[in-house]
């Protein structure tokens, strides 16, 4: 019991990710600084950031639908939590926690969902296009990663637990190592990409034009839910990408904690690269960039990954 | 004659009876308040419904189900056209045409099933599909399942039925009867009648597809709720048909599960908005909105059951769609074709997308009904009206937490035992995400002493009412996407709709002989001696 509250609360569960997913954001905003010749924020600003918010005061508006407005950002970060204590005791501790891919995957759809219902229920017009534009994206975004979880299916054997899939790719090679693998992994950036609401596809919250769109009513600690969940989203989408494509097997506790963080400023550096090199999309061209060029790629990736390349 | 080898009571068809009473009795519990008028003429059909219904499940005998499977084709023309106004009676006509039909489709595949194995009752030994007459018998056993359940290609009749039809109605019959006894006989043959051979497997797979993906995709476009619903009555059945598609005992399982789920949860989207309906007049997206705030029960209970059609965990659909992609990625480990291998990949793409789509388009109606401002005043339904759909609602979220306690020990009876072969564990689960949210409120509840009601903010602009962005056209950039854009106008002008596309080859072939019937004797009298004389002519020559 003690120790699956500890798995659960410590190691490798909420602190860790809110830890990692913490410095990781830092990383991308320290590396968009040096993109742009700024110094850049200190490591503890997300968290300070965070701690600033649960001190303010909590403004509601008058016409939202109250209970909806206040409990959507908390069910956001308790789906949050559990994916990430789920991939991360997958990762670290070999365990097999709660579910599967496709638990994880629907599981993932739980933020998106009720950031929209949270944007709809405070009834502010810019908000409401927020939503619009997200549910949108999420229409887009989500399709494509199908497909690459589809592709990290299908190369383990056609098992859906994410365990097996680690497991194949200890055994014989990661999944990245080879075309379909690959197509997965660049499929699984673009939608980590969106996910976490990242240029060029932060429509949904363009603080030039709608000012933070989905989240602007919001305000003190149901803002800090929000930002806790998107800080552990930054741990947990990466993590779900690495331990899906490049899963690599080591005999020593230390290199294998080495190469998880590698890895993950890794994708972190190319996210931040993508973010700094593109200016943002239009909801319309993203929608086609989704479905109708990283659509058919995935697609192409699935028949490849069925004939074994 | 032995009567008694004329009817069968096995689990399968236990389980599928209990939930025909459950949705008679919350139906008739719904319809006392809600059917005001001819409520006797309503009522006795619905028993009738009922009553030829538990016919169909109980019964083993080919003619036997035959009748009771033609009876209810009638009862739902008479349902449908309760109040005898012109809509109605014309997509009552239709319906019965395409049922009708089919119900011929069924008789022709139960005589050659019975020439071939030479029995009457549907159970008594397994048919092998190795010939091109057993696999004819399936398919067209398996069509008047499709119109009964309503996939494509024959569920034209859904979609107009549900905006047309009395309420009640709908939520019984196409909703979840419908659905109980199409897909009843569907598992029916799929496990004691016949084996599937791999061309009949794959006909049932891609047509289930397809039928997810083209039918969510019109859901996604309405602007009408109950026709809107009535298209998610389509797409899901695709799901089901997925699952029994694969003949494997967990692709069965999972689609009878889902059919089950379906029906709890498709009946309580069809009560609540006739909920919506009784209370503002309307059920157009562009008259409502804001109703969250007067109707908080009806809104609760809508999203549970709109939550449990998009799959959103724990919620019961979940654990059903969860069983279809494990079914579909089991089948697929068994096969050794590519080509096959990647029709079933795709296949499980296009069920895990259109199970977004599903959700993008409750997220619309959520929005679009209940959030927003409020368009119409409106107070909360009364009692009557409340408990069916409260008790769909808490049957959605047992189905879902405590789906291995409950329900799939049922489901195992009626199939046989299968494996699971992924991991969910939905109390647990659940409970952690309920402990997450209390701990959340309580953080809350702690650290926002100071609480302010402010007006919604707008960065200095003016709040026009009257300008505000409306909701239900979240997905006009879709439709206006080059290529969509024409399937949808094909799709508007019912090109796809086998019904219609038949009644304009009859309008065609009508013309012709319609000028034969000029009414001027001379022309009849011709062709009365042109027959008598191809008559002595084949006689006499």
């Amino acid at each position: 019991m003690l120790k699956i509250v500890t798995q659960y609360l410590i190691f490798p569960g909420i602190i860790f990710s809110f830890f990692v997913g913490a410095m990781g954001f830092w990383l991308e905003r320290k590396f968009t600084a040096r993109f742009q010749y700024r110094v850049g924020p200190p490591w503890y600003q997300n968290f300070i950031d965070v701690m600033k918010l649960f001190l303010k005061e909590t403004i509601i508006p008058r016409n939202a639908a109250k209970t909806l407005f206040i409990t959507s950002p908390i069910i956001n970060l308790a789906a949050v939590i559990l994916v990430s204590v789920m991939l991360a005791n997958n990762y670290f501790l070999n365990i097999s926690f709660m579910g599967d891919v496709i638990v994880i995957l629907y599981l993932l759809v739980i933020p998106s969902l009720f950031t929209i219902l949270g944007a709809l229920s405070s009834k502010n017009p810019l908000a409401l296009v927020g939503a619009a534009r997200e549910t949108k994206l999420m229409l887009a975004y989500e399709f494509v990663f199908i497909t690459s979880l589809i592709i990290a299916i299908i190369k383990s054997g056609n098992s859906i637990m994410l365990a097996n899939i680690t497991a194949t790719q200890i055994l014989s090679k990661p999944n990245i190592a080879s075309a379909s693998g690959i197509i997965a992994f660049i499929l699984a950036l673009f939608y980590a990409q969106a996910k976490l609401c990242i240029v060029p596809f932060d429509m949904a919250e363009a603080e030039q034009e709608i000012m933070a769109g989905t989240v602007i009513e919001y305000s003190g600690p149901l803002l800090g839910f929000y930002k806790i969940s998107k800080l552990m989203l930054y741990f947990s989408l990466p993590l779900f990408i690495i331990s899906l494509f490049i899963k690599v097997h080591t005999q020593s506790t230390l290199l294998k904690y080495l190469i998880f963080f590698c890895l993950y400023i890794l994708i972190i550096f190319i996210m931040s690269v993508i973010k700094n090199i593109n200016p943002r999309m239009r909801i319309k061209d993203a929608l086609g960039f989704f479905w109708f060029w990283l659509l058919p790629l995935g697609i192409l990736g699935i028949v490849l990954a069925q004939f074994g390349l | 004659m032995d009567f008694r080898n004329m009817f069968i009571f096995d689990p399968l068809s236990k389980l599928i009876g209990v939930f025909i009473v459950l949705f008679t009795v919350l139906i008739s519990i719904y319809s006392a308040k809600f059917i005001k008028h001819r409520k006797i003429t309503y009522y006795i059909w619905v028993l009738l419904t009922a009553l030829a219904s538990f016919g169909v499940i109980f019964s083993d005998n080919l003619i036997l189900i035959t009748i009771f499977w033609g009876f209810l084709g009638l009862s739902l023309f008479k349902l449908i056209n309760l109040y005898d106004d012109e809509k109605a009676s014309a997509i009552a006509k239709k319906t019965f045409i395409i049922i009708g039909a089919t119900d011929g489709f069924l008789l022709f595949g139960f005589l050659l099933y019975h020439f071939l194995t030479s029995s009457m009752s549907l159970s008594a030994n397994k048919l092998i599909i190795n010939n091109n007459l057993s696999f004819i018998s399936f398919i067209f056993i398996a069509m008047a399942c499709f119109a009964k359940a309503g996939c494509m290609p024959l569920h034209t009749w859904i979609p107009e039925t549900a905006k047309n039809a009395p309420l009640p109605v709908v939520a019984y019959l196409p909703a979840s009867l419908d659905k109980l006894l199409g897909i009843y006989l569907l598992v029916r043959i799929v496990k004691d009648s016949f084996f599937l051979d791999v061309t009949a497997k794959f006909t049932l797979i891609i047509i289930g597809a397809i039928t997810v993906i083209c039918a969510v995709m019109m859901a996604l476009i309405q602007h009408d709720i109950k026709k809107l619903l009535g298209y998610h009555a389509i797409s899901q059945v695709g799901y089901m048909v997925l699952g029994i598609g694969c003949a494997t005992p967990l692709g069965i399982a999972a689609g009878l599960f889902h059919m089950i789920n379906h029906a709890i949860y498709k009946c309580c989207l069809f009560l609540d908005a006739g909920n919506v309906e009784n209370e503002t007049g309307t059920s157009e997206l562009h008259n409502l909105g804001g109703l969250a705030r007067y109707m908080p029960i009806t809104f609760i209970t809508f999203m549970v059951a709109a939550f449990s059609i998009s799959g959103v965990p724990p919620f019961n659909g979940f654990v059903s769609k969860w069983m279809i992609y494990q079914g579909l990625s089991d089948f697929m480990n068994s096969l050794s074709s590519y080509p096959l291998k990647i029709i079933v990949a795709l296949s499980l793409l296009s069920a895990l997308v259109g199970s977004g789509l599903t959700l993008a388009s409750f997220l619309k109606v959520i929005s679009s009904v209940f959030l927003g401002n409020a368009r119409k005043h409106a107070k909360e339904s009364s009692f009557a009206l409340l408990l069916p759909v409260i008790i769909l609602a808490l049957l959605c979220i047992i189905f879902g937490v405590f789906a291995y306690s409950t329900i799939l020990k049922f489901i195992t009876q009626a199939i046989g035992s299968f494996n699971m072969v992924g991991l969910w564990q939905p109390v647990g689960a659940t409970a952690l995400i309920a402990i997450s949210i209390v701990i959340g409120l309580i953080v809350f509840k702690f650290s926002s002493q100071k609480l302010r009601v402010s007006d919604t903010y707008t960065g200095g602009e003016e709040l026009n009412p009257k300008e505000e962005a409306k909701i239900e056209d979240f997905y006009a950039t879709i439709s206006e996407i080059p290529f969509l854009k024409k399937i949808y106008s094909l799709a508007e002008a019912k090109v796809f709709d086998i019904y219609e596309e038949l009644k304009r080859i009859i309008f065609v072939l009508s013309n012709v002989l319609k000028r034969l019937h000029n009414g001027i004797l001379p022309t009849y009298l011709t062709w009365c001696l042109i027959g008598i004389m191809g008559l002595f002519f084949v006689f006499f020559r």
